[in-house]
């Protein structure tokens, strides 16, 4: 068979294609997380090496513009300009301001990901965004996606925003949080407690253990976990754990459900049919069938027992694995096969299953989980984080820049910012001036313009 | 002229543009439809207008991105402002629903709609009823598209605990149904270990799944394993099937070991003779059960079989298992 090979070119092309044209109107109905396939775009270039030598410096700060317009005004981001009033709507109304369409967490996430690519850490409104994300939090430790004007906290209970809500934390560097910002840091105990109460009886999680085990949800609460430092050392694993199966995470359980999402695949048996819906024949219990006995050539992941192998779930299962330090525990050459033969797309990309044309999502995700096994091309990748290691790095190095202390100053009745560690820190301090006085009606600059 | 432009009814609103900027990011070829409507979208919330163009001009909204996460709210908080009737807006939601099979913010919707009538809703068994009977009907239309939709069961058990239908037959059965189906859906058999196993009747409160719950009766035990097994049966090769029955032993205090025997009717092994294995996860059962009762040489063995001849896909994984069986370094 001949060698195997992730044509980058024909990939940067595709990536290129959506960083630089408009997107078709079908993307319409992805507007609200139109921040999600911006960040997977740039990202996406970061990882194929491309992002640099595709970028003008004009280009970068359209970008950064744009993004830090949807900056909502009470911390966090919108998911998109049309998510985002126009500044003059969000007016005090006593307790703070008024809300608009509030911010979103996903949005945030991902907006605060991208910025790193054509900004950096220091133009998000930390303080702000820590304050608003511990107004997400619910009593059980959960996360809702937002928090309207009355204090009602939306969207289902899902893993994903448990995940997103730990990784802001970690690039706002909350795990380093001063004493000051304690009180408005989240409840990381019962967050954690949330976390390992999604175990389910077969060792994957979903969103509470009653529910289905999922992988997207699995590795949710696995880099969640990763971000908090709470995940069971792998180490220490033995064999009677998954027997005697305590009540917190069962990393042995976890793993057997995760490399059981592997599944043979046959192309001759996928014409566009979703596998085993249907009963199974009489001589079905005779039958050796369904059993492995053959090595695969070509081997797709599920998302839950018994369904359809799906380009994604390679990534979700693959990089909960990673985490937990078992990737060796699959076979890659046919998961990557089943990438490379059945769901890349001529176009560049990747589809969701073989036959589908390619979309930003699966693209993207098929990109993280070859980056994560080393494909020649792709730069290494940060399987918790979903960014590659030195964007990880990056964005490390940025967290102590914004850890530290900015105070504020005053020259001629103006007011400046200046950041403790800054070489002109002491001096500025030592001769600024008495704050003015804002009392009264007029402000500052009107003063300082009749002065 | 558009659909709101120009409208005698739209006359009073003037529209909030977005505020795109240049060189944006993931740039969408809107529709013109698309841009006016959200302007509109935007000035009647700034204005805080809750009236029944709204509601028109929300449904607009959502037939064009079902995904905008603040449009539902906006709706449920008109529906809750005029005091519409809430089965007018499920019969709508239902169409929504069954054309945007993936969307999770129409769930969100359904539940702060149905927990805003719920009060009166309970007052009256008959009413809460035919309720649950007209959501049950409607999610098993959405399971004749597809069974295993994620959304419709996290909604069903929502049903399921609001309305306390843990000991209702209709519920079991229906479940059993889609089971009969397709007895590999996993989906299925997840619902029914929520509904035998948190039925709050005979069960200790806030028992996870993974845990021995002691109060539960030995007779429920045994009527599940009895149908797990009796599937198993069916179709050896369902994984469903084999994690349900774990799952139950676990629930119920018991080891693997009390069903080595049935486990053994798929494997069989004679001295010296040729195999006969139906299914890779009654071996891998097995592989436990010995483990757990010390029999490590027999245990090794069934892993040895799953990784070098039945379930080769997963080799790396069996050998693993090996060496954590001897208490090697991994």
């Amino acid at each position: 068979m001949a060698e195997l090979k992730l044509n980058i070119e024909l990939h940067t092309k595709y990536w290129k294609r959506c960083l630089k044209s408009v997107l078709p109107t079908g993307y319409s109905s992805n507007d609200s997380s139109r921040m999600t396939l911006g960040f997977f775009i740039l990202s996406a270039l970061d990882v194929l090496d491309q992002h640099k030598k595709l970028l003008s410096e004009k280009e970068r700060a359209d970008i950064r513009d744009w993004i830090l317009r949807c900056q909502h005004p009470s911390g966090g981001f919108c998911g998109s300009t049309n998510h985002r009033f126009p500044d003059e709507y969000y007016v005090d109304v006593g307790q703070g301001k008024e809300l608009m369409d509030p911010a979103n967490l996903a949005a945030t996430y991902f907006a605060i990901l991208a910025l790193t690519y054509v900004g950096d850490l220091s133009q998000v409104r930390r303080r702000d965004c820590l304050k608003w994300l511990q107004t997400l939090q619910r009593d059980d430790g959960s996360f809702g996606e937002l928090v309207t004007t009355n204090g009602t906290i939306e969207g289902g209970r899902d893993m994903r925003y448990c995940y997103i809500a730990t990784a802001i934390r970690w690039m706002l560097v909350g795990d380093q949080i001063s004493k000051e910002e304690l009180k408005d840091d989240i409840d990381v105990d019962k967050l954690v407690e949330h976390l390992r109460s999604g175990q389910t009886y077969d060792g994957g999680i979903s969103e509470s253990s009653q529910h289905e085990s999922h992988a997207g949800y699995t590795y949710c609460a696995i880099a969640s976990l990763q971000f908090l430092g709470r995940l069971p050392d792998p180490s220490k694993i033995s064999y009677s754990d998954s027997l005697t199966s305590p009540n917190l995470i069962n990393v042995p359980d976890i793993v057997h459900w995760l490399v059981s999402r592997q599944v043979g695949y046959h192309a001759e048996d996928h014409d566009g049919e979703t596998v085993s819906q249907k009963r199974p024949g009489p001589s079905e219990q005779l039958s050796l069938d369904q059993l492995s006995l053959q090595d695969s050539e070509c081997v797709g992941i599920n998302g839950r027992c018994n369904k359809p192998v799906d380009t994604c779930y390679v990534f979700w299962v693959g990089a909960s694995l990673d985490i937990v330090g078992r990737s060796n525990l699959i076979d890659r050459n046919p998961i990557r096969r089943f990438l490379l033969e059945e769901t890349q797309h001529q176009i560049g990309g990747f589809g969701q299953f073989p036959g589908k044309p390619p979309d930003i999502y699966h693209s993207y995700l098929a990109l993280a989980i070859l980056a994560i096994w080393k494909e020649p091309g792709l730069k290494s990748f940060d399987p918790a984080l979903c960014v590659s290691a030195e964007q990880r790095e990056k964005i490390n190095a940025q967290r102590s820049i914004a850890l530290v202390p900015t105070r504020t100053y005053w020259k001629h009745g103006y007011s400046f910012s200046i950041k403790e560690d800054d070489p002109n820190f002491e001096k500025a301090m030592a001769e600024s001036e008495d704050a003015p006085d804002l009392a009264g009606d007029t402000s500052t600059f009107s003063q300082a313009v009749k002065t | 002229m558009g659909r709101y432009e120009g409208n005698p009814v739209w006359d009073d609103v003037v529209p909030i543009p977005q505020e795109e900027g240049e060189g944006a990011l993931a740039q969408i070829a809107y529709t013109d439809e698309y841009v006016e409507a959200m302007g509109y979208l935007r000035a009647v919330m700034a204005a805080k207008e809750h009236s029944p163009r709204v509601l028109d001009l929300t449904e607009h909204v959502i037939s064009l991105n079902a995904a905008h996460y603040t449009v539902w709210l906006y709706r449920a908080s008109t529906i809750l402002a005029l005091d519409i009737p809430i089965d007018k807006e499920l019969e709508w939601m239902n169409e929504v629903a069954l054309e945007n099979q993936k969307n999770y913010q129409i769930w969100t919707h359904r539940q702060t709609l149905i927990d805003h009538i719920f009060p009166t809703l309970s007052s009256d068994p008959a009413a809460a009823q035919a309720f649950a009977d007209a959501e049950s009907a409607f999610m098993a239309e959405m399971f004749e598209e597809d069974a295993k939709n994620y959304h419709v069961w996290g909604h069903r058990q929502y049903i399921v605990r609001k309305f306390n239908l843990f000991d209702s037959d209709a519920e079991l059965k229906s479940i059993e149904a889609l089971l009969h189906e397709d007895v590999r859906n996993n989906s299925a058999w997840s619902h029914r270990f929520f509904l035998v196993f948190s039925n709050p009747a005979y069960t200790t409160a806030g028992s996870r799944a993974t845990e021995h719950d002691p109060k539960i009766p030995d007779a429920m035990i045994d009527r599940e394993l009895a149908f797990a097994q009796a599937a198993a049966h069916e179709a050896p090769q369902n994984q469903s099937a084999w994690e349900y029955i774990r799952g139950v032993l676990r629930k119920g205090g018991r080891e693997l070991a009390t069903l080595e025997g049935f486990a053994g009717e798929f494997v069989r092994i004679p001295e010296g003779g040729e195999e006969d294995i139906r299914s890779s996860h009654a071996l891998d059962f097995l592989a436990d059960a010995w483990s757990e009762k010390g029999e490590l040489d027999k245990a090794d063995m069934a892993l040895r079989l799953l990784g070098e001849k039945y379930d080769r896909i997963r080799k790396n994984y069996w050998d693993w298992k090996r060496g954590l069986l001897r208490g090697a370094k991994v």
